[in-house]
């Protein structure tokens, strides 16, 4: 039993690729924690996903024990946190369990923007930060350059920063050592009744919803009878452990320590992220402060192909959230799709990833429709306001007093050769100029608020476009102002296809209802007969273009006797129009629902 | 399968199939062989089928003898199985042999001969059968027709495509339009019953006065028979169906890098018309449709491609060359040549062993698709028995509905549900749906 002195709970703050991950792979081979026949590149990275894209999605925790210089054993806890611009969220829920942070900057690419929002959570959650400059071994790396900018922007002073290369595994062994001698042990009485914080969850099929816990104060034995403060749940424990990375049974946890409690709650539901973990029989009197509660920013409807798919759907959706409650989802209805869901994400990326887990993860081919944020409509003659996050269900013109969108403040780090490019994004976006902050003589942080729904369409991949992929943001949301916005319809050959509507800025409308009419005439494949697509903004026909009939689709070759083939060619077909939903009489491809986000328009 | 059906011989006068690893229950005895010739002077870039080219198809090291060898070894392997897997109804014979390739007119009339006779010898060959040759009108790869007329063939197939010698020249073909006048009249002159001619459209350069030439070229030949192709690039690589035991040979890089090109040439719009066109004018001079590629005068139907199109049982020989039980079961041959010869052709002290090859088993849903789908590529259609049968199936009877209403299928005057003419060359849109 390690004591609480020699305890380090702490996390790595970093930028996609600048190396966290192998950073965290070389802390698992130096400390013996994974045998190194069964060790794998990312092992923190477990989901297919988070490998292929590689990012984080999902925080996890991993136990290593550690022999320092100093002669004594020390258990270190580190918690791996995602570090795209939508996972804010499940960031502060790491810190939170932390008393330190690893931050981790390229020597080749410096601070990135998401990193430097990241460390300013860091700081203000009271964390010690230990700054590391990786990637020292490439050839064009210029650690003195990033070692001005900690400086410059985060006030770090060099002889602060160690120096690294997680590839070869220069400096690894004193970044452990830094870990132990900088960060501080975590306090709380192991004797004073238990608060742990629940920081993460999943659910597994035979323990039921596994609890990620921090315990604050306490301790926390195996056979203890739990209590969440917040639902009121109380369940015996089916088992304690600690992450190693796989789930290590122990015998009790105490004060300070971070490990898991197999909570025997069939729902995560019982057991949220945030709550507070107590002993049902010695309770703590107050909660722990939670983290503020998930909040969806952008909204997308979630269909079926096939509509006899929805109770697969329904199923999958709350399999998915038992173990991802980052999105939200209530049921919906679309004309032209049938039965779905409407559901909340973080951000873009989340909404892309989660959706592609629905596919994968249960075997289903879904629709999703254009994404959009929440829209407060202020209703005429005082009849109050109505939250609005699909643009089909924005009331009709005449009852509508006013419209509020949401705004979000940004910021971007830049070479700074792509100022004038990023301006002219920004300001074609709506968006307004705050300010400019140079980090180094080549690099600046500029500062810009913009309308939320400019922001999650396709700014992210315009951003890299314009700036060679140099540029990196980060945004939080910044209230709510008025708009003048009309709502975009699309009808396909004569009929309104609801999933399809828009809600748009009235400036720009006639032009985006050209753009949408133009992309969707290239993705909606030829039919059997030509199909009219039209935009239009209340009764007012704004733009048109025509699909021509399909004059030829026929096996008119000769293939003999090999019939096998013919039906596998037409089985490879039939595959493709599987994966397009009719609507009236038009086959309409999945893409062609999400024709907005396309990125062949400049700003 | 049981395992002891498969070790137990089974008695010759069972009543029925008997139930061997390598029938499907319902299995037919074939009255329609298919024999694959896999060699051509030259490889056309445009065409998968199993080719070799060069020196294997002539002069000291060509394969032709072995092939001709191993086709007789394959006969007796492929006839022995039958009789040990099907029931063989009395008097049974074929009543279509089909030699096609590659090309099969480069097999000399001896080679021919004797394999036609231990084709009847083995199998049987019926009084009045179709016996097919496929034929390059090419002076070096015609053959010679009087010669395979008495070896027994009655219908010639000849390998036309164009009538345009640019297009030809662009399609890598060796002939030019006056050798396919000349193989027609040799084949007149040598008596043969039927002559086909096949045309292709939709190639890169063509238009719709070239292809206009190349049909009144075709017609004033006073052919039996046309048949008329889309120029259609698969990529049998892509397909998977190159491998080891594929039915295909990888595509050679300069053939895919024509087909590259060539696929940018080709426009669907363009080749709709082409076919309306020809449509019109092998109609308006005596030709009756009857298969979405293929049309013919009165009596002169390919009653072997009907076998297919029909769903009956066909036997099949030679590299790549595909067989179908009648039932359940389609198997094919690997398409690589050396194997299948080492396979046929042992060592001295070996015996020949049946070729590598594969086989898929249809489950009862897919075999139901296939004889809709084969029965609409016909003017026959399908008729009052099968409609009934379909009724029964919701998902292809919906399909069917959708495609009258989209004017793709008709009721035409004797009941029977056939493509529009509109149809025909939006087939692939209904087909797709139902398989």
């Amino acid at each position: 039993m390690i004591p609480q002195e020699r305890i380090r709970n702490f996390c790595i703050i970093a930028h996609i690729d600048h190396g966290k991950s192998t950073l965290a792979d070389r802390f698992l081979e130096l400390t013996h924690t994974i045998d190194p026949r069964q060790m794998t590149s990312q092992v923190l990275d477990s989901m297919d996903l988070e490998r292929e894209k590689g990012i984080t999605i999902k925080a996890r925790a991993v136990r290593l024990h550690h022999r320092a210089r100093d002669g004594f054993d020390y258990a270190l806890n580190l918690i791996d946190t995602p570090g795209h611009v939508d996972f804010t969220y499940e960031v502060s829920r790491s810190l939170a369990a932390c008393e330190g942070a690893v931050l981790v900057v390229d020597a080749a690419q410096g601070i990135e923007a998401q990193t430097l929002a990241n460390v300013h959570l860091a700081l203000a959650a009271g964390l010690v930060i230990v700054p590391v400059v990786n990637k020292i071994d490439l050839p064009n790396a210029d650690p003195d350059l990033v070692l001005e900018e900690l400086e410059n922007v985060l006030a770090i002073p060099r002889e602060e920063v160690l120096l690294a290369s997680a590839k070869d595994g220069t400096g690894v062994p004193e970044i452990l050592e830094a870990v132990v001698a900088r960060i501080p042990p975590p306090r709380g009485d192991a004797a004073a009744p238990l608060q742990a914080l629940i920081f993460d969850s999943h659910y597994d099929a035979y323990r039921g919803v596994v609890a990620h816990i921090r315990l604050a104060q306490g301790t926390l034995h195996q056979r203890d009878t739990i209590r969440l403060l917040a639902t009121g749940a109380i369940s015996e424990i089916l088992e304690l452990g600690v992450f190693r990375p796989g789930l290590v049974p122990v015998e009790r946890l105490i004060a300070g320590e971070v490990g898991y409690v197999a909570t025997g709650l069939k729902s995560v539901r019982d057991a949220r992220v945030g709550d507070t973990l107590t002993d049902a029989r010695r309770p703590a009197g107050t909660p722990l402060p939670g983290y503020r509660p998930v909040r969806s920013l952008v909204f997308a409807g979630i269909y079926p192909v096939r509509g006899d798919d929805y109770p697969l759907l329904r199923d999958a959706i709350e399999k998915l959230h038992l173990n991802d409650a980052s999105f939200t989802y209530a049921p919906e209805t679309s004309v032209a799709l049938g039965f779905g869901f409407r559901l909340g994400f973080l951000g873009l990326l989340h909404m892309e990833i989660v959706q592609e887990r629905l596919e994968r993860e249960f075997d289903l081919q879904l629709i999703a429709t254009a994404p959009s944020v929440e829209y407060r409509v202020t209703l005429t003659h005082g009849r109050g306001e109505v939250i609005v996050d699909n643009p089909a269900r924005l009331p009709e013109t005449s009852d509508v007093e006013s419209i509020a969108e949401p705004w979000s403040r940004l910021q971007v780090i830049t070479p700074a050769a792509h100022i004038g490019p990023l301006m002219e994004l920004a300001t074609n976006r709506r968006g307004t100029f705050l300010d400019l902050q140079y980090l180094d003589p080549n690099r600046v942080l500029m500062r810009f608020e913009l309308p939320l729904s400019e922001l999650i369409v396709d700014f992210h991949d315009q951003l890299k476009s314009r700036t060679q992929g140099y540029a990196s943001m980060d945004y939080e949301e910044a209230g709510y102002r008025p708009a003048d916005l009309a709502k975009l319809d699309i009808l396909v050959a004569g009929e309104p296809v609801d999933a399809l509507s828009l809600i748009v800025h009235a400036s720009g409308a006639v032009a985006q209802g050209r753009q949408l009419v133009a992309k969707l005439r290239g993705l909606i494949p030829r039919q059997l007969f030509e199909v009219p697509i039209q935009a239009t903004i209340g009764s007012r026909v704004v733009a048109r273009e025509t699909i021509g009939a399909l004059r030829k689709n026929v096996l008119a070759k000769c293939y003999g006797g090999d019939i096998t083939r013919k039906r596998k060619l037409l089985e490879k077909q039939k595959e493709g129009k599987r994966r397009m939903k009719r609507v009236g009489n038009v086959e309409i491809p999945q893409e062609a629902f999400l024709a907005v986000l396309r990125s062949d328009q400049a700003g | 399968m049981s395992a002891a059906a498969a070790v137990a011989p089974a008695p010759v006068s069972m009543a029925g199939p008997s139930p061997r690893a390598d029938a499907s229950p319902g299995a037919r005895w074939p009255r329609a062989l298919y024999v694959h010739v896999p060699f051509c002077l030259s490889a056309c870039p445009y065409c998968d089928f199993v080719v070799y080219a060069g020196s294997a198809a002539r002069g000291p090291r060509s394969l032709l003898p072995a092939l001709a060898e191993a086709l007789l070894a394959e006969l007796e392997l492929r006839a022995d199985e039958l009789e040990r897997t099907v029931e063989r109804p009395t008097g049974a014979a074929l009543e279509t042999v089909y030699l096609g390739g590659g090309t099969p007119s480069l097999l000399a009339p001896r080679q021919l001969g004797r394999l036609l006779e231990a084709i009847d010898r083995r199998l049987g060959i019926a009084a009045g059968a179709e016996i097919t040759l496929e034929a390059n009108p090419g002076p070096a790869d015609r053959g010679d027709p009087a010669a395979f007329a008495a070896a027994g063939v009655t219908r010639l197939s000849i390998g036309a495509q164009s009538f345009v010698p640019v297009e030809l020249r662009r399609l890598g073909r060796r002939h030019g339009p006056a050798d396919v006048a000349t193989t027609v009249a040799l084949a007149r002159s040598a008596g043969m019953g039927s002559v086909g001619l096949d045309l292709l459209y939709d190639v890169p350069g063509q238009t719709l006065a070239s292809w206009w030439a190349t049909l009144e070229a075709a017609l004033a030949l006073a052919p039996d028979h046309v048949s008329a192709y889309a120029l259609t690039i698969d990529d049998p690589d892509v397909e998977g169906l190159t491998g080891p035991t594929g039915d295909h040979l990888p595509a050679r890089p300069g053939a895919r890098q024509w087909r590259e090109r060539a696929r940018a040439e080709q426009d669907d719009d363009r080749a709709a018309g082409l076919y309306l066109e020809a449509t019109e004018l092998l109609e308006a001079a005596g030709f009756a449709w009857y298969e979405i590629s293929n049309w013919a005068r009165p009596g002169h139907r390919c009653r072997h491609n009907l076998v297919y199109w029909r769903r009956q049982a066909y036997l099949a020989l030679g590299p790549g060359a595909h067989g179908f039980d009648g039932a359940r079961r389609r198997w094919w041959n690997a398409a690589r040549l050396e194997p299948y010869l080492a396979a046929l052709l042992p060592d001295p002290g070996g015996s020949p062993r049946l070729p590598p090859g594969g086989e898929e088993r249809l489950d009862e849903g897919a075999a139901l698709a296939e004889e809709v789908i084969l029965a609409l590529r016909l003017s026959d259609g399908l008729d009052e028995e099968r409609l009934e049968r379909l009724a029964a199936m919701p998902q292809l009877s919906e399909a069917l509905a959708r495609a009258r209403a989209a004017d793709l299928l008709e009721r035409n005057g004797t009941g029977r549900i056939v493509l529009t003419r509109r149809g025909r060359l939006l087939a692939g849109e209904l087909f797709a749906h139902l398989v």
